[in-house]
């Protein structure tokens, strides 16, 4: 870990604390106002374990993965939805709805760690951190598909998320707008010169496009109610956080020019 | 024949016509970006020494890109949807415009970052982000973007509308994106990769590890950009893309039309394996013609 980076355990609170707060926060605003007009906690909250995520891919995929950023990701997508539409059925089974998201991510993280236990014991993956990212990103991925669903279906039952989200096929926007913002900003940001900030800076954006689309397609089940609120956070921040990685790759590059040739070998240096 | 056959056979028309537009827009959307496969290479570059004015796009691969944009697009235009109504032509045509447009929006976005990114974390190797590239190339990537997406959600509509598919409206655009995705890197790829970045290396010699990197920079005048990449690939790799994602789109739901039910698997053999036979003495004839591959003799 470099001087001035947040320290996996913070983020690992962040993410986790935060997205659990956010998606409470939009089922029960919702459900005692009897409206839809918080959903947009649970996107907030699905944007602080994108950031937990993108970190812990982040890690993992420093030790030289490539081309298998994406993969991690997607891999770790499939255990969190497995564990969110297990967690939920199991919750319902026993009549705990409070208690679904939890179950989730517990599942999660079983699944995550069998995971990383097969990359790196059986597939023989020489990456020391490999049980724990593998368990840390399917945890993320979780919190992830679990608050962009609840935003688009207002509430996080098994019966609402089935019907409105899994039967519409909304789940597989999910499933790909989540990956993609968890693992594209280190895969955009893939080199020699990463830095951790502006890596965060970007998962931060890529979370809030995220939430921009389960707003939109928030609107098709909860209409103005959901949508609205949602989307007008969600391009605020997209804008602020953008801004914020321009300025650090403006900070970060060699030279941001307008235009201009390629430079001659003894001007690099 | 039957009338519903008809209409059947109309809407395979239209959804193999939307499939060949689509897998055109795509491989020269990649192109552009130098996505994929060759986008290794460009990434390579600048470490090895080979300054360039490229754009360097890695939104994933395609496989995993075009499915995320044909999600974002059905979502949006389901969403719209509720709205207009699916009654109306006109109301879903306005829908999958707008599911393309907010597609295009967010392709756009991810690609300056990817831009952006790459190359502020290679700073150590002195290359230089340029504004210019990027106002220049994104629109173009954004617009091709756009035409696939739109095709591939035209395509998906008319499969739900006439009950070609079981599957629901968002989780089939997906299907057909990764389809897409798939033709456009295994087809579209060869045409960028080696035949444009590589052009001064003899024909089937392949690119040794000590040529990585080493991709052309300079251009007939002036320097190599990658828009010059998309002209060059719309000769004949782009539409190598287009028929390719067009026979397999067109083909399946040909044999689901015209030969139905436990025949159509049959027939979905039959034609695999035309095409295994076709392709094998293709390949045969052209060994024959141009001999094995040969290894670079000329001294670097």
């Amino acid at each position: 870990m470099a001087e001035g980076e947040q320290s996996p355990r913070r983020l690992m609170v962040i993410g986790i604390i935060g997205a659990l707060i956010g998606m409470y926060l939009a089922r029960y605003l919702n459900l005692w106002t009897g409206t839809a007009w918080f959903s947009f906690f649970a996107g907030l909250g699905a944007i602080c374990a994108v950031y937990y995520g993108a970190d812990a891919v982040r890690r993992v995929a420093s030790y030289g993965l490539g081309t298998g950023v994406p993969s991690i990701a997607m891999l770790s997508f499939g255990a969190g939805q497995v564990a969110v539409l297990l967690g939920l059925a199991v919750a319902k089974n026993y009549s705990i709805w409070f208690a679904g998201p939890v179950i989730a991510l517990i599942l999660a993280a079983i699944i995550g760690l069998v995971n990383g236990v097969m990359a790196r014991r059986v597939i023989k993956m020489n990456i020391h951190i490999m049980e724990m990212s593998m368990t840390e990103i399917a945890m993320a991925a979780s919190l992830v598909i679990l608050g962009l669903s609840t935003v688009i279906a207002g509430s996080f039952t098994f019966n609402a998320i089935m019907s409105y989200v899994v039967a519409s096929g909304f789940i597989i926007a999910v499933f790909i707008v989540g990956a993609m913002a968890m693992f594209h900003p280190f895969n955009a940001c893939l080199g020699p010169d990463e830095r951790q900030k502006r890596t965060l800076n970007l998962a931060l954006s890529t979370g809030f496009i995220a939430m921009l689309v389960a707003g939109i397609a928030s609107g098709a089940i909860n209409g103005v109610q959901a949508a609205v609120p949602t989307l007008i956070i969600a391009i605020f921040g997209w804008i602020i956080y953008y801004l914020r990685f321009f300025a650090d790759t403006k900070q970060d590059a060699a030279a941001m020019l307008s235009t201009g040739l390629i430079p001659a070998e003894e001007e690099v240096a | 024949m039957d009338p519903q056959m008809m209409v059947e056979l109309g809407a395979l028309t239209l959804v193999g016509g939307a499939a060949l537009i689509a897998g055109v827009a795509e491989d020269l959307e990649s192109d552009v970006g130098s996505q994929s496969n060759p986008n290794s290479q460009v990434q390579l570059a600048p470490q090895m020494g080979y300054l360039h004015r490229l754009y360097n796009k890695a939104i994933s691969g395609e496989p995993a890109s075009y499915p995320f944009y044909a999600a974002i697009g059905a979502a949006t235009a389901l969403s719209v949807l509720s709205v207009t109504g699916n009654n109306s032509l006109i109301g879903v045509f306005f829908a999958l415009v707008a599911g393309a447009f907010v597609t295009a929006l967010i392709h756009g976005v991810y690609a300056t970052t990817s831009y952006m990114g790459r190359l502020a974390s290679q700073s150590r190797f002195g290359q230089p982000i340029y504004m210019d590239v990027l106002r220049t190339h994104t629109p173009v990537l954004m617009a091709h973007g756009f035409v696939a997406n739109f095709s591939v959600l035209l395509l998906t509509w008319v499969l739900i509308a006439q009950h070609l598919s079981p599957f629901p409206f968002v989780v089939l655009a997906f299907i057909w994106g990764i389809a897409l995705g798939g033709v456009g890197s295994a087809v579209g790829d060869v045409h960028l990769g080696t035949d444009r970045y590589y052009q001064d290396r003899p024909y089937g010699s392949g690119v040794n590890a000590a040529h990585s990197g080493s991709v052309v920079r300079k251009a007939e005048s002036g320097l190599r950009n990658s828009i010059d990449c998309a002209w060059f690939c719309s000769k004949f790799g782009g539409p190598l893309t287009g028929l390719g994602f067009g026979l397999v789109v067109y083909l399946h739901f040909w044999k689901e039309v015209v030969v139905k039910d436990w025949w159509s698997a049959v027939a979905g053999i039959i034609i695999v394996m035309i095409f295994v036979i076709m392709n094998t003495y293709l390949e045969r004839y052209s060994r024959q013609r141009y001999g094995t591959y040969k290894e670079e003799t000329e001294a670097e």
